[in-house]
């Protein structure tokens, strides 16, 4: 019982970390060295899943460079950057692709791949998910 | 470790080149095998669903482990399927080896110390789970609402083998006919059907950077010690509710230490008084072929066992 109430200490501690901690950290976008890092990031895993055999398709007809852009820009707004998406609306864009929970994943791991090979730190790319993992709703089964 | 294991191992060590498909789901986010044979950290389920099946995949899991406590060790083996996000069903064998000491000590305790005392040897209580959890909502990861946890509901359908098998003497005389140790040592009942509900929900970067987990579960439950001493006891054979947490965070991309606290309802006294269950894990994550956990446990209470605590092994393979 008693690490029981240490451990709700925890949870309720832990709540209240998390509110303060929701507001865009306006360090990191700085920290990652902006918009260029971002751009490079958006630039690489791009080129990958242009070509992915499950997800490319999806992609047809959209010129890699402009979705570059409102991928940076809109990532650079949500982590607190100097930015403001200027692409349209994300549910939108996603309706009737028929984007699947799979497909959305295997995107996430080529973003993820990308942070990590333009040498995110694993803390800056946890951070700058906490940003985009909200906006599957928008994305998956629209 | 008996046949049946080292086949499940053979199975397991073979299956990532067996099945080059895991599922589509990021590392991580099925969670390890409880010892009781649900997705969730090693001694409670939590809400996520076995594997890393996506909303339109069905894949499954398969695990084995090892509990070092004293006169007693424990090993279990098992699968799980997970199916659409959605559901997950397990089969779990548990096998608890009880030394020869600690059988001889519950024999002369619950008879009276007769003398000369009875001698017994070893023995080992065997239980079956069969485990089925629904999420019921939410997105531990996804949902944009970083208040909202996942929740899913659970049952365990639990069979004690052992229950009221007869125990033998060395000289292989039986004192007690039809009575194994759970019987012996009160229990009511060789079987029991727990029901749970969890919450789980990770914040991606939530402390410096970190992702953390956190988890709660209610369980209603007739087990004592987790079913391995059987069911509810002559005095007390109502559903009791226990609760479990979890608290998790990541280190690196495939690290993830955490602790753990479960409580036990205490229906059979005297020996085998239970307590809180606590430890402290780190999983290590290669790929999301499989995954290897260490623990340090702490199992409350076992009859005739000062020191509780002991080493835990478990290895989950994602197929």
């Amino acid at each position: 019982m008693k690490y029981l109430t240490l451990l709700l200490i925890g949870i309720t501690l832990s709540a209240c970390t998390s509110t303060a901690q929701l507001p865009a950290n306006n360090n990191l976008y700085e920290e990652i060295g902006g918009q260029q890092t971002l751009s490079k990031v958006f630039g690489l895993a791009l080129t990958r899943i242009y070509n992915d055999p499950i997800i490319g398709h999806h992609f047809t007809g959209v010129p890699k460079s402009h979705l570059r852009k409102h991928l940076t820009e809109q990532t650079c707004e949500l982590i607190g950057g100097p930015c403001v998406y200027q692409g349209k609306d994300m549910v939108e864009v996603h309706t009737d692709h028929n984007i699947t929970d799979k497909e959305f994943f295997i995107l996430v791991e080529y973003v993820q791949g990308a942070m990590r090979d333009i040498g995110l730190t694993v803390e800056q790319e946890n951070q700058i998910l906490q940003k985009l993992a909200p906006l599957k709703d928008q994305i998956v089964y629209r | 470790m008996n046949k049946q294991a080292v086949f499940a191992l053979s199975v397991l060590l073979l299956s990532p080149t067996l099945w080059a498909d895991t599922g589509s789901k990021l590392l991580a986010t099925g969670g390890i095998t409880s010892f009781e044979g649900s997705a969730g950290g090693g001694i409670t389920p939590w809400a996520l669903i076995a594997g890393y099946a996506s909303q339109e995949e069905v894949n499954a899991t398969a695990n084995v482990q090892r509990l070092d406590v004293g006169e007693y060790q424990l090993s279990t083996y098992g699968a799980a399927v997970g199916a659409y996000d959605r559901f997950e069903f397990s089969l779990q064998k548990q096998s608890l080896d009880v030394s020869s000491g600690v059988v001889t000590n519950v024999f002369n305790a619950v008879t009276g110390g007769p003398t000369p005392a009875l001698i017994a040897p070893s023995t080992k209580i065997e239980q079956t789970i069969i485990g089925a959890k629904y999420k019921l909502f939410g997105d531990a990861i996804y949902d944009a609402n970083p208040f909202l946890p996942q929740v899913s509901v659970g049952i365990q359908y639990k069979t004690n083998n052992s229950f009221d098998n007869s125990l033998a003497l060395y000289n292989g005389a039986i004192p007690a006919p039809n009575t194994g140790v759970p019987m012996l040592l009160g229990a009511k009942e060789g079987s029991g059907t727990d029901v749970y509900v969890s919450a789980t929900k990770v914040w991606l970067g939530l402390a410096n950077g970190k992702n953390v987990l956190l988890n709660a579960t209610a369980r209603y439950s007739k087990a004592n010690t987790f079913g391995l001493l059987g069911f509810g006891s002559a005095a007390d054979d109502s559903y009791e509710l226990e609760w479990a947490a979890s608290l998790a965070m990541f280190t690196g991309t495939n690290t993830i230490v955490g602790m753990e606290v479960r409580q036990q309802a205490d229906r059979l006294g005297g020996l085998a008084s239970t307590d809180t269950v606590t430890d402290f894990f780190i999983t290590y994550l290669p790929s999301k072929e499989w995954s290897i956990t260490a623990a340090y446990v702490d199992l409350g209470n076992l009859p005739f066992q000062p020191d509780t605590s002991g080493l835990y092994l478990s290895i989950t393979a994602n197929l």
